[in-house]
């Protein structure tokens, strides 16, 4: 029941909405005008089908206006605009259903033309809807907002597919015979009134993105002969730059506009194309490697991006990666592992010339070669140029210096400059030193090379047989070279058993004029020669007389000197005359002792031959020889471990060989014992000291007795080392240990 | 059959003769050889102040028998201390004469 109150108030509220809508007109005449200027005014702003006549036909335009001072009068320009949009949802499906007949048209064929024409389509109908300029920039506004909000709420994503391909369509072509399609301005100036653009920035951009990504990867994957980034500059210019002015310098009106809108997009493109670049260079970057020195362009090229992106972690990753996966395994060859560590040092040493990355790279190279029985040895073999492996690992090029130690900080040096930001705790900046230098420091001592070029040494120079002058030279001058890297005090010891060679020449050619022998000796200084594996071959019949008589004929020539023949090693030449057939051969001292033997008897056992020498050589260094005249046909194996003497050829029956003259050789380079043998052999010494110190002290621990070891004259060993050899003999049941206390097996 | 030695490529290692006794069994002084009581390093090794060993850096045989590199008995010769003794018995150095060694050997040999 409403109150008197409440009935004045509606009808106050009645009263006033009447006068503003009537305008003081007498009687309702004001309320019709505005409701005849309401209908204009919605009939010439509703959103119309496209084949409907446009509002100007039907009304005028001064019409209007008057209808619309009368609307903005009444104050009901709000609810006209309301009203306005809701009509524009009430018409929308008609578009809704548009796009999606042309998207499913476009799902169905995959043509981008009909996207091109629904945008087209779409242009229309916007054009169609949107109010007159002069109902106000609100007005329009608000249309605008709702048109493109309705709009977006009815594209499907098959459209945002579509568009991506129709963007993607307008960029040149990688393939450089086709030609740059024509810009279709329009069609941007469509997307950009639809508000495509700012909605899809990011798809339009990544439309960019792809395409540069698939023009980088097909231009430059395995090309690495030259640098690739300023072609692909070149190409952006030309080619990605005018499809981007479209997009985003589309109002620029100067040059100097276009450059600077461009700026900031442009850059990026920019840093995606180096990134892009740097992507592929990372991935490729083993191979690079290896293809080292004709990749120098893609080095080049990944040095540039470097700078630009910020790659080098992702750099380090891949190429540790890599080198684990590919390299660092057992089926590689260490030499292969050399030869890539080089290059990779030459490779990263352009891309990063303070070598923060090649110390990040090598750390784990180092570490595997370390581990590498043979590393030494390979390194070595390649510093005195062994001809039997292709290529060096050294450049012929490269000047010989002597090897870089590193060097505690100079504060002196006035070009002092702080270590890369990235580099890690242990970086050591070590000045860009030789191949060489940095190869020997993977071990923390040099000795050990020093050492092992020894043994090469030795080997190499016994092997020499026929006094090959010119072999020893050569020898002579890889010393020198290596006096200039080691020091001329590491290689002292080498310089004495190059001596020894010449030496032994001198005194031969001394003795043979005495009394000519065919014993021509290499005489050795014994302290200066690696350990040779000695076995102790006691020469049977004529080779024991040679030996005398040379001996005596020496110390005739050296009177305070005595010759202590080494008759394991060497080599002689023989002429067998059996029955039938002449054998000349070049054997190692153990074959010509038996065979020698086999003159005196027909047939023997291998123990008794065996015995006849000299108990020290042991079965299969026997046997080997023994199937060495087996393999010539001298001997044949009767029974198991008897040899008879074939003093006729077998028939050609037995084995379809040329007997008559056979001239072979059946030499092999003196084995000497490798340097863990030597190391073994002298912990050996030190085994009596350990033992007499466990009996006198009972238990100890093992820095005890490291730490009395190295009382002991020449002791040099590490503690781990120790640790080894410690364990090695408990093994052996001739220590046990207790809680790290070391004592004698109880007898 | 017979065996005809071409040529034999041999390898030998050098020894000073010191005289020991027991040179010809060949099997007792096999690996370390005796040292210098001076430097203590192995005769066929040569003094501190040579790097070569051999005919330059020689041995110095004694009347009493000791024997030294002759660098570093000369040294010790050389300094007030020695008053001219060996350094192993203090007796008063002199140099064997040369062939007594050979004489010695021969003795030796004879008496084989």
């Amino acid at each position: 029941m409403a109150t008197d109150a409440l009935r004045a108030q509606v009808a106050a509220k009645w009263q006033e909405s009447f006068a503003r809508l009537n305008h003081n007109e007498p009687g309702i005449v004001g309320l019709l005008n505005f409701t005849q200027a309401w209908n204009i005014a919605r009939e010439c702003i509703r959103p119309r089908g496209l084949d409907e006549p446009d509002s100007f036909t039907q009304y005028d335009k001064s019409t209007f206006q008057a209808s619309f001072e009368l609307l903005n009068k009444s104050r009901r320009l709000p609810i006209l605009l309301e009203s306005l949009l809701e009509d524009m949802r009430k018409r929308f499906p008609v578009i809704k259903e548009e796009v999606d007949r042309y998207t499913l048209e476009y799902e169905r064929t995959s043509d981008t033309s009909f996207i091109l024409n629904l945008v087209f389509r779409l242009l229309k109908w916007y054009k169609k809807w949107l109010p007159m300029q002069e109902l106000g920039a609100t007005l329009h506004s608000a249309f605008v907002l709702s048109f493109q909000t309705h709009l977006f709420s009815v594209l499907t994503p098959t459209f945002v597919r579509g568009f991506k391909d129709l963007c993607a369509s307008t960029l040149p072509s990688t393939d450089p015979r086709t030609n740059v399609p024509a810009p279709n301005v329009e069609m941007w100036q469509a997307f950009e009134i639809l508000g495509l653009l700012d909605r899809y920035e990011n798809i339009i951009a990544s439309v960019g993105y792809e395409h540069i990504e698939a023009h980088v990867v097909a231009a430059c994957s395995g090309r690495w002969s030259n640098p690739m980034l300023g072609q692909l500059r070149k190409w952006m210019t030309d080619k990605v730059v005018p499809w981007m002015l479209l997009m985003y310098a589309r109002n620029a009106t100067t040059a100097d506009d276009a450059r600077a809108m461009l700026q900031n997009v442009g850059s990026r493109f920019d840093f995606h194309m180096a990134k892009t670049l740097c992507d592929l260079r990372t991935k490729e970057i083993f191979d690079i490697i290896i293809d080292y020195p004709d990749s120098s362009g893609a080095l080049q090229d990944l040095k540039e991006c470097l700078h630009r992106v910020d790659q080098r972690a992702s750099l380090v990753h891949t190429l540790r990666k890599a080198n684990q996966k590919r390299l660092l395994h057992p089926g590689a060859d260490t030499r292969l592992i050399l030869t890539q560590y080089v290059a990779t040092i030459k490779c990263l040493r352009v891309v990063d010339p303070p070598g923060v990355l090649l110390f990040k790279v090598a750390d784990p190279i180092r570490r595997y070669l370390r581990e590498r029985p043979d590393t030494i040895r390979c390194i070595v073999s390649n510093l005195v140029g062994d001809d039997d492996s292709g290529d060096s690992l050294v450049d012929e090029s490269e000047p010989i210096q002597p090897l870089q130690q590193y060097e505690l900080d100079d504060y002196l040096d006035s070009n002092w400059e702080p270590e890369p930001v990235d580099a890690g705790p242990d970086f050591r900046a070590n000045k860009p030193s030789d191949v060489i230098s940095t190869l020997v420091s993977i071990y923390d001592s040099r000795d050990l090379f020093v050492k092992e070029l020894q043994l090469l040494l030795a080997q190499r120079l016994l092997a020499i047989i026929d006094d090959d002058t010119e072999k020893v030279e050569k020898e002579r001058r890889n010393v020198e070279i290596l006096k200039i890297r080691f020091g001329e005090a590491a290689l002292q010891i080498c310089e004495v058993m190059l001596k020894d060679m010449t030496d032994s020449k001198r005194i031969d050619g001394h003795v043979q004029s005495q009394k000519a022998s065919i014993v021509h000796p290499i005489i050795l200084s014994k302290q200066f020669w690696p350990m040779l594996e000695a076995t102790e071959i006691v020469m049977p019949g004529q080779f024991r007389t040679l030996q005398d008589e040379y001996a005596k004929e020496f110390t005739a020539f050296k009177p305070d000197k005595k010759l202590r023949w080494l008759p394991h090693l060497g080599t002689v030449h023989l002429v067998l005359h059996l029955e039938d057939r002449i054998v000349e051969v070049d054997v190692p001292p153990l074959e010509a002792a038996f065979i020698e033997l086999f003159s005196q008897q027909d047939v023997w056992t291998m123990d008794e031959l065996i015995a006849k020498v000299g108990s020290s050589v042991d079965g299969t260094a026997a046997l080997k020889a023994l199937l060495t005249w087996v393999d010539l046909g001298v001997l044949k194996e009767q029974a198991e471990n008897t040899f008879r003497l074939l003093e006729v050829a077998e028939s050609a029956a037995d084995g379809a060989r040329e007997w008559r003259t056979v001239t072979k050789s059946v030499i092999e380079l003196p084995s000497a014992p490798s340097i863990q043998q030597q190391q073994a052999e002298q912990m050996r010494v030190y085994w009596k000291f350990i033992e007499g110190m466990l009996t006198n002290l009972g238990s100890l621990s093992l820095d005890r007795i490291q730490a009395m070891l190295k009382l002991a004259p020449g002791y040099d060993q590490t503690i781990e080392q120790l640790g080894i050899f410690m364990e090695a003999a408990r093994l052996e049941e001739l220590v046990v240990v207790r809680d790290g206390m070391w004592k004698l097996t109880p007898k | 059959m017979k065996v005809e030695v071409k040529r034999w490529h041999a390898v030998a290692q050098w020894r000073w003769d010191t005289g020991v006794l027991s040179e010809d069994s060949g099997k007792g002084d096999d690996d370390e050889g005796e040292v210098c009581g001076i430097c203590r390093v192995p005769f066929e090794g040569c003094c501190p102040v040579c790097k070569v060993p051999g005919d330059d850096c020689p041995l110095i045989w004694g009347e009493c028998s000791h024997v030294f590199h002759m660098h570093c008995l000369l040294k010790w010769i050389g300094t007030q201390a020695s008053k001219q003794q060996c350094p192993m018995d203090r007796r008063p150095w002199g140099e064997r004469h040369p062939l007594a060694h050979f004489f010695f050997r021969i003795c030796h040999n004879q008496c084989m």
